[in-house]
């Protein structure tokens, strides 16, 4: 197998964490629009990496570039994307309410499990600017992880016995 | 000891002799020790409502979207007059070899679809003849439908919704729209759901379960689309556990003899929402009524 075949194997392989990834960092926004960043990001990566704008050594260096790819394009795709609904779990409104530059970092270390040196490449930011985004999306986040219910305001009534449900 | 080891200690970054100073400032430091296991919940908590995604299996499409070749320019357009197949010096001389297995891959697969049609076509005549000599009960041409109106709407939904021409007749031809439908489905209201941020962009007649069925398509800023599904209810469609997909909710309701559903990649509380307003709004008097 050829280095590039087998890059291209391992992004496949990582697109389940690539959608996780995306899903949080839409925080509400949606599977099909989360799925779509990961796609155009994916697709994006692949043609730079045929046109040897970028030639990742390995399948973890693909691996980062990606993460980088989907965060730029989510930057500009979830910025006018609707909140979760009222009945999304706290800690995904908690997210909602972060800036999407904390709360990549946050995702970044807190759910993919990179070190602050590689989120700091992923994000295109200092080492001391992405802990500085750490800090502030923890502090704001620190009411949301304890919370088991949505604020009643944020819960309207429904009075719509007649509508069945399909899930 | 800093806030940072506190962050560092939490997310797994310490070798095991600072785990070890940390741990024991934690022991005699209770205010830091409550702020580590807040932060050790948030973590726990984000696991928890995303892991599940991670074992999702994602479509075929999204796993090889890296190896995709996209129509979309690569750079600014050539202004040479020259014909260019491709931009300059961007392309590789040669053809990679798994370029040239991809594609005699989707030969591959494209012959094979070929000979299933081919098969699925020749079978379909044969039933025909075989149908026109021996005439079968009307009981056998029923059970041949077993569908409902939502997995009728899911199945309209996953064929039309991401297409380039997801509406035959797009919105700004308002009157026209309502005319198609209302002669083709019997029914012709278009519900305003701007409200909820959702963008009518036309409507189309699609194939129902027992009669023709009008099907919207509105459109979130998001590039999010949620279908209106409707048609005239018939007693004998029973309602099913119908399953619309991962990710998408439906929503069905009886209203002035029609069956409507609802349909999009919404929460279901959006979609409650949204179907409520609908709802609303396919029971107010048509104008001039």
């Amino acid at each position: 197998m050829t280095k590039s075949a087998d890059i291209l194997d391992g992004l496949s392989e990582a697109t389940p964490a690539f959608r996780r990834y995306a899903r949080a960092l839409g925080a509400g926004a949606g599977l099909v629009v989360a799925d779509g960043v990961v796609q155009a990001a994916l697709q994006g990566l692949g043609a730079r990496m045929r046109a040897r704008e970028i030639c990742p050594t390995d399948r973890e260096a693909a691996r980062v570039e990606a993460y980088a790819a989907i965060t730029a394009l989510a930057a500009r795709k979830f910025i006018a994307t609707p909140g979760p609904g009222p009945r999304q779990p706290p800690i995904v409104h908690g997210l909602s309410r972060l800036h999407v530059d904390d709360r990549a970092v946050l995702l970044l270390i807190c759910l993919e499990g990179f070190g602050y040196e590689t989120v700091a490449r992923i994000v295109g930011a200092s080492r001391e600017s992405v802990f500085v985004r750490l800090q502030r999306a923890r502090l704001a986040m620190a009411d949301w992880a304890d919370m088991t219910n949505i604020p009643a305001e944020m819960s309207p009534t429904r009075n719509s016995a007649h509508l069945r449900v399909v899930k | 000891m800093e806030e940072a080891d506190l962050h560092a200690f939490v997310d797994g970054l310490l070798d095991p002799q600072q785990r070890r100073q940390v741990e024991e400032h934690l022991l005699t430091h209770p205010e830091d020790a409550a702020l580590v296991e807040n932060w050790r919940r948030q973590n726990a908590a984000l696991r928890a409502v995303y892991e599940p995604i991670a074992r999702e299996t994602p479509a075929p499409s999204l796993r090889s979207a890296a190896a995709q070749v996209t129509s979309q320019p690569q750079g600014p357009a050539i202004e040479t007059g020259a014909t260019h197949w491709g931009r300059p010096g961007v392309l590789p001389r040669m053809r990679r070899r798994e370029d040239v297995l991809a594609q005699q891959r989707r030969q591959a697969i494209f012959a094979s679809v070929l000979a299933v049609l081919a098969v699925a076509a020749v079978a379909a005549l044969a039933t025909f003849i075989f149908a026109g000599r021996h005439e079968s009960s009307p009981s056998q041409s029923v059970m041949s439908v077993p569908q409902g109106y939502v997995s009728r709407a899911g199945l309209t939904y996953a064929t039309y919704i991401s297409d380039v021409h997801a509406v035959e007749i797009d919105a700004s031809r308002h009157d026209e729209l309502m005319s198609w439908l209302k002669s083709r489905v019997g029914f012709a209201k278009l519900p305003d759901l701007s409200a909820h941020g959702l963008r009518l962009l036309g409507g189309r007649v699609a194939p129902g379960v027992a009669a023709p069925a009008g099907f919207l398509v509105y459109e979130r800023a998001d590039g999010g689309r949620v279908g209106l599904y409707f048609e005239r209810a018939t007693a004998s469609v029973s309602q099913q556990n119908a399953k619309v997909g991962i990710g998408i909710a439906a929503i069905e309701w009886r209203a002035a003899d029609f069956a409507f559903v609802l349909i999009g990649p919404l929460s279901v509380d959006e979609m409650q929402s949204v179907a409520e307003s609908a709802a609303a709004r396919v029971n107010l008097p048509a104008p001039g009524q």
